[in-house]
Order: C-alpha cells, then sequence, then structure tokens
C-alpha cells in the first residue's frame, strides 16, 4: 500500500454549448458555404446583433484543472451537486472521452462500471451475457471461466442461466449484471452509482464487495454518489467538485460534513435591500425568504429528522385588501408535494411576514424547492414566487443497513409496532 | 518499482494507437461478438442458420425471373452468374451499411466503457464473412453440380486461385468506406438514410446482375470507375471461367484499396473519441 497508483494532473474538459458542428449536414453546408466562400459572418448567430456571437459561442468548463493522487488501496468518494463534473471526470480516467488539457497518469487496469450491465443483450442467455460483458468490461477469457461459478453463485440465479435474460425480473438482471462487474479484478476500480439498484439485501451484499475489494485485495476505487452515507460508510477519502473545480479533497469526515454545511448555506435564504430589485410588482414586493432548519448542531447534517421553518417578508403596497399566502412544496421532479393556504386577512400598506413549519421526520430524502403564492380576496392571484428556496434533505436511516432508495413522497414517522399475538 | 506509469491518458488525438496488442487483449471480445450476432440473427426462428442460403438463394431465383429474359449475360449458366454476384454483392453490401452505422448503434456502449472502438466494425465484418464463407462453400457445391450433371466445363489454371483476392479486396474496400460513413453519419444523422440509398444505386453500377462485356461502350467508363467491378469481375473469371479482366482496371481497384484503408483507420481513429462528446 501506500505507493502512487493514479496521478490527475491539470485535467480540464471543455464543452461547446451552441455547437455548431453537431446539427444536420445542410447547416453544416450553409455554414461552410457562409463562412468560407462568401466570407460572411456565422449565419447562425446573426439575428440578435453583433454581440451575440460571443454569447452563442457559450463554452462550458465541465472540468477545471483538477489534480489529485490516489495510492494504491485509497477508497475516494466523489461528491459535488448535480453538473459539478464527477461523471466526466470518471469518463475521463475511464478513457470513454478525452480531456481538454492536462493527463493522467497510472498504473494497472482500469475497469469502469458506469451503468449496470453494459454489454447485455437482451435476447442473450444469462450464460452468453457473463461471456460477452465479462469481455466488453476488460476480462480474459480465462479469467471468466475460473469465476464462472463464483459469479453465478453471487447472483443468485443457477437455475435461470441458460434462460434469455429478456425473462429475468429487472432485480434478477441487476444481480447478474453487478455480480459479473463484481468478480472483475482491476487495479483501479470506477464505480458510478451503481448501488442504487437492487433490493435491500443485495445491496448490503454490494456494498460489502465493494468494501472487500478495497480493504483485502487492496485495490484502488472511484466512488461517485449522492448518498452521503455509502460515501461515508465505503470510503477514506473523499472530493467535493464544485462547477468543475476541486473545493475540496481530504478525509471523507471532514469533507462530507463541509460539503453538507456548504450546500445548505447558499440555498436557503434570500433577501433584497432594494424594494427596486426585489421580485415582485405593482401590489406586492418581496423582502426576504428563508429556510430555517432547527439543527441542533452547527456540524448536524440536513436530514430528514430536522424541523424546517420556512419564513417570509413582502411589502404590501395597497390598502385594505384580503391577502391570503399558499406554501406549495415540490419534489425535484415537479411533483406537489402539499400546499398550505394561510388564513385570509386584511392588510393595510406595509411589510407582512409569514411563516410555516415543517417537522422533522416528515419528508422522505431529496431535493426540493418552495414556492409562494400570494392571493387577493381568496383567489385573484397577486404573485407567484417560484422556486423561491430549494433545499435538499439527506438521508438519514439510523441502524437500518440499507442503501437503497427509500420510495415515497413523504416518510413519516407513524408509530408502527410489531407484536406477538399467538405463539407458534 | 517505483513511480513507472504503465499508462498514460492526455488531450492529444492519437493518430496510431491501435497498437496491436492491445487488440489480440480483445480478441476475445471479438469472438464472442460475432457469436452473438450469430445467436441473434437465428434465435427463435424456424430455418435458424439455413437462413443464410435462404436469403440468397430466394433472391437468385428473383433475378433469373426478373432479369433472366432482359439481360443478356453470356453463355454462364444463370444459376452460377447471378448467385456468384449476389453472395459477393451481399457481402459487401450488409458489412458495409453495418458498419457505416458504428457509432450510431452503439453509443450507449461506447460513452459507458472503453475498449478498442474498431473491435465493433471487425466484429461485424467478421460475421459477414463468415456468413459470406457459408454461402462460397454452397457456390462451389453448386459448380460441381453444373460441372458434373450439366455438363459445365471448368479450367482449372492458376486463375481459379486468385479467387480469394477479389474478396478479400472486397472486403477490406468495404471495412474502410464503412469506418469512413460510421464516422460521417455520427456527425451527419442525415447521411445514414442516405448510405442505403446510395449503396442500392452502386449495384447497378456494379456488374452483379449483368457481366461487365454486355455494357455499351458509352456507359463502360461509368462501370470501370467502380473500383468494385474488376474485382467482380475477376471473382467470376477465377470461380466459373468468364469475365472481363484487364491488368489496369485491377490495378486501380487495388491502389484504391491500398489509399482507403490506411485512410479510413485514421479517419475512424483520429475521432473515435471525439465523437463521443457529439453524438
Amino acid at each position: 500500500m501506500g505507493e502512487i497508483i493514479l496521478e490527475v494532473e491539470g485535467i480540464s474538459k471543455l464543452y461547446r454549448l451552441g455547437t455548431i458542428g453537431t446539427g444536420s449536414l445542410k447547416q453544416d453546408l450553409n455554414y461552410w458555404w457562409t463562412t468560407s466562400i462568401l466570407k460572411k459572418e456565422n449565419p447562425f448567430f446573426q439575428m440578435a446583433g453583433s454581440d451575440s456571437v460571443k454569447t452563442a459561442n457559450q463554452f462550458l468548463w465541465a472540468l477545471k484543472d483538477v489534480s489529485f493522487e490516489m495510492n494504491q488501496g485509497d477508497t475516494l468518494g466523489i461528491i459535488g451537486p448535480n453538473g459539478s463534473g464527477k461523471s466526466t471526470l470518471l469518463k475521463i480516467i475511464s478513457r470513454i472521452v478525452s480531456p481538454t488539457t492536462g493527463t493522467i497518469k497510472g498504473r494497472g487496469k482500469v475497469s469502469s462500471l458506469l451503468e449496470v450491465g453494459t454489454g447485455f443483450s437482451a435476447e442473450l442467455s444469462g450464460r452468453e451475457n457473463i461471456y460477452v460483458s465479462g469481455y466488453i468490461l476488460g476480462m480474459k477469457r480465462n479469467e471468466i471461466k475460473n469465476k464462472f461459478d463464483e459469479i453465478v453463485a453471487f447472483s443468485g440465479i443457477e437455475k435461470f442461466i441458460d434462460t434469455p435474460v429478456k425473462r429475468y425480473s429487472s432485480g434478477m438482471y441487476v444481480r447478474l449484471a453487478f455480480a459479473v462487474a463484481a468478480h472483475l479484478e482491476p487495479d483501479i476500480l470506477i464505480v458510478d452509482e451503481v448501488l442504487a439498484v437492487g433490493d435491500a439485501d443485495f445491496q448490503k451484499k454490494c456494498l460489502g464487495k465493494m468494501r472487500e475489494v478495497s480493504k483485502t485485495e487492496g485495490r484502488t476505487i472511484l466512488f461517485v454518489s449522492h448518498s452521503m452515507q455509502a460515501i461515508s460508510n465505503l470510503c477514506d477519502k473523499a472530493m467535493w467538485l464544485q462547477n468543475g473545480k476541486k473545493k475540496d479533497f481530504g478525509e471523507v469526515s471532514s469533507v462530507v460534513s463541509k460539503y453538507i454545511t456548504g450546500v445548505q448555506q447558499h440555498q436557503l435564504r434570500q433577501s433584497w435591500d432594494n424594494i427596486e430589485e426585489a421580485p415582485g410588482n405593482e401590489f406586492i414586493s418581496f423582502k426576504n425568504v428563508e429556510l430555517i432548519p432547527h439543527l441542533k448542531s452547527v456540524d448536524q447534517p440536513l436530514d430528514i429528522r430536522v424541523p424546517l421553518t420556512f419564513k417570509f417578508s413582502f411589502w404590501n403596497k395597497s390598502d385594505n385588501v384580503l391577502l391570503s399566502t399558499g406554501f406549495h412544496l415540490f419534489s425535484y421532479s415537479g411533483e406537489c408535494i402539499f400546499d398550505i393556504p394561510a388564513a385570509p386577512a386584511y392588510f393595510n400598506k406595509g411589510l407582512i411576514e409569514g411563516e410555516c413549519t415543517i417537522p422533522g421526520n416528515f419528508l422522505n430524502d431529496g431535493s426540493y424547492f418552495i414556492s409562494l403564492i400570494i392571493v387577493k380576496d381568496t383567489s385573484v392571484q397577486l404573485y407567484y414566487f417560484e422556486e423561491c428556496i430549494s433545499f435538499d434533505l439527506e438521508d438519514y436511516r439510523g441502524e437500518i443497513k440499507w442503501y437503497g432508495k427509500w420510495s415515497g413522497a413523504v416518510r413519516p414517522n407513524f408509530p408502527f409496532r410489531l407484536s406477538k399475538a399467538e405463539d407458534a | 518499482m517505483g513511480k513507472k506509469w504503465e499508462w498514460e491518458i492526455d488531450a492529444k488525438t492519437t493518430d496510431w494507437t491501435w497498437n496491436l496488442k492491445e487488440l489480440l487483449a480483445y480478441r476475445h471480445l471479438l469472438f464472442s461478438l460475432v457469436r452473438r450476432e450469430f445467436l441473434l440473427s437465428y434465435q427463435q426462428t424456424l430455418l435458424g442458420p439455413a437462413w443464410m442460403l435462404f436469403q440468397p438463394i430466394v433472391t437468385l431465383i428473383t433475378y433469373v425471373m426478373v432479369f433472366g429474359k432482359l439481360i443478356p449475360i453470356g453463355t454462364l449458366p444463370p444459376a452460377l452468374f447471378y448467385f456468384s454476384g449476389i453472395i459477393l454483392w451481399n457481402f459487401f453490401q450488409d458489412s458495409f451499411i453495418e458498419s457505416s452505422g458504428t457509432f450510431k448503434s452503439n453509443i450507449n456502449l461506447f460513452s459507458k466503457v472503453y475498449f478498442p472502438r474498431i473491435i465493433m466494425p471487425i466484429s461485424t465484418i467478421t460475421t459477414h464473412f463468415l456468413r459470406f464463407s457459408i454461402q462460397l462453400i454452397f457456390l462451389i457445391l453448386l459448380i460441381a453440380y453444373y460441372a458434373i450433371f450439366k455438363d459445365f466445363k471448368i479450367n482449372f489454371t492458376v486463375v481459379t486461385w486468385v479467387f480469394p483476392v477479389a474478396f478479400i479486396c472486397t472486403g477490406i474496400i468495404s471495412l474502410s468506406m464503412g469506418l469512413i460513413f460510421s464516422v460521417l453519419t455520427a456527425k451527419y444523422r442525415d447521411l445514414y438514410n442516405l448510405v442505403s440509398l446510395m449503396t442500392r444505386l452502386l449495384m447497378f453500377l456494379t456488374p452483379v446482375i449483368y457481366p461487365l462485356a454486355s455494357i455499351p461502350a458509352k456507359l463502360h467508363w461509368i462501370v470501370v470507375l467502380n473500383p468494385l467491378t474488376s474485382l467482380f469481375e475477376l471473382f467470376r473469371l477465377s470461380l466459373l471461367g468468364k469475365g472481363t479482366v484487364s491488368i489496369p482496371y485491377l490495378t486501380y481497384s487495388l491502389v484504391f484499396m491500398i489509399l482507403i484503408f490506411p485512410t479510413a483507420l485514421w479517419m475512424f481513429n483520429k475521432n473515435g473519441n471525439k465523437l463521443i462528446d457529439v453524438i
């Protein structure tokens, strides 16, 4: 252990947003004709005047100058919000896409599991698929032969090994696919959230297998996940990516707790000093919106146990109106979780505030946003402040050792007891 | 030991990174992909592998009935004439069309795992080559039948033994064009639809359903411009003893192949990694 096995130096990846080269042949010919033959400006960016040339050619640095090193036997968790470049980094290290700048040097075999069941064909039997998928993932013939029985036993589908996988249940499919992947013997293993599949039992097996692989066999693992629990459980080190840049790198516990508090701070409040710039219209203007988590200590993660108070204040610009507000909570996918109206009341000009508390142990983990509607005379909409607050609730499982996605929009902690009714 | 790196990734798009060693390491993948292709094609079908012969035979019957009266094919037995053209053409057409869709149809795989991308088109052409080989054996049996029962004269000369040159060159040209078009169709989706149309038209510029000898002098140059023409004629000349092959035209075909093959490999390799960002 301790020897450097992977060195990532100044990796950047640039994507063009307003790409010109990806359209149809017609567009490209048109582009070539106008720019090269007629010597005119780019035909696609002319509509909005000359400034648009700059904006249309926007570039996006999916990764910017990321460097780190890994020693043999390290397990590195990569965390960061969506779009922070985690997957791009994994793809570059796996040689699927090439970096724009920078170099990566390493030793030994690299295997990447960016999806479950890479190279599976529905028509083929489980046996055939183990071979095809194994080869695609870079296994040798003898490796597969030697481990075939082990793979089948791990997946637990012995009886169906000669059945086409299209007849498998999705759980069986995933188990077989993971079993192949788990028996790869790379020096560096790259894993992208494959744990979010399968039933509880199987997940435990997968995490266990990965831990075993890194601890006892000295393999190096790079692991991307949104689940802080899984990362904390599996990894020794963590890297926090934010907008393509390395924000932090170090011991897993310190990076994860910094990440959790860091994410909390910047999404949970908005306030406006200047009434002109505040969101609103001729009837009302917002002064501030805020979500206050009732944390027991500063470094407690914002998880599903924490009660949340939503506070807001706005300027009412007219006299003697019957005002009411509606507090809408949406899941990240846009589903409305609830809509709580405040009792209507008459107000004169001035600052109005309101608050509503969501109890702890009520929402499921996930990302949410809050929209606030202000209504006159119980039915006329004055202003709808969409997505004024967004927040993530971390998962908390306590003693439950299962890492799958907990289903349901809410996860209330209603009393639920099992008791013995009768002796056998 | 110490700090000795075994591999390195950087921004340069390398022109010739396929070292044979890497390809060799993935040879089992190639075999299993070919195997998969055969299993997938004939699983759950009534005729199974017999489709490999059934398809060209049905085509043969159609051609004999449709073109037999219209186009003079010389003194050769029609079955032999058409069948030799059909199988070589199918080999070319199927491997070209399928390999030109390499990126389009494998994008899910290519964006999830690394292996030498060229394995995919190579497995395509290998699959079609095996299919062609089986059809070729059938053709040889057919020739033997005609020679024994139908009084068809075969002259064994040196030329008889050059028929592999014809289909090997056809295969290389097909693969090369497939590689080039796989890059182009990935960039320009429109082209993929054009490819099958073009191929169908190209068939009429290739001596598949007619011998080169029956082409009017005025149109001769168009057909000869097609580098496949000499190869098809060579194929018939060597196996059936009738064909119009001249050294300059054959040289033209070979030079075409020698130029297009490295170009195609270079283009495929150069663009292979970049295309994943674009598709």
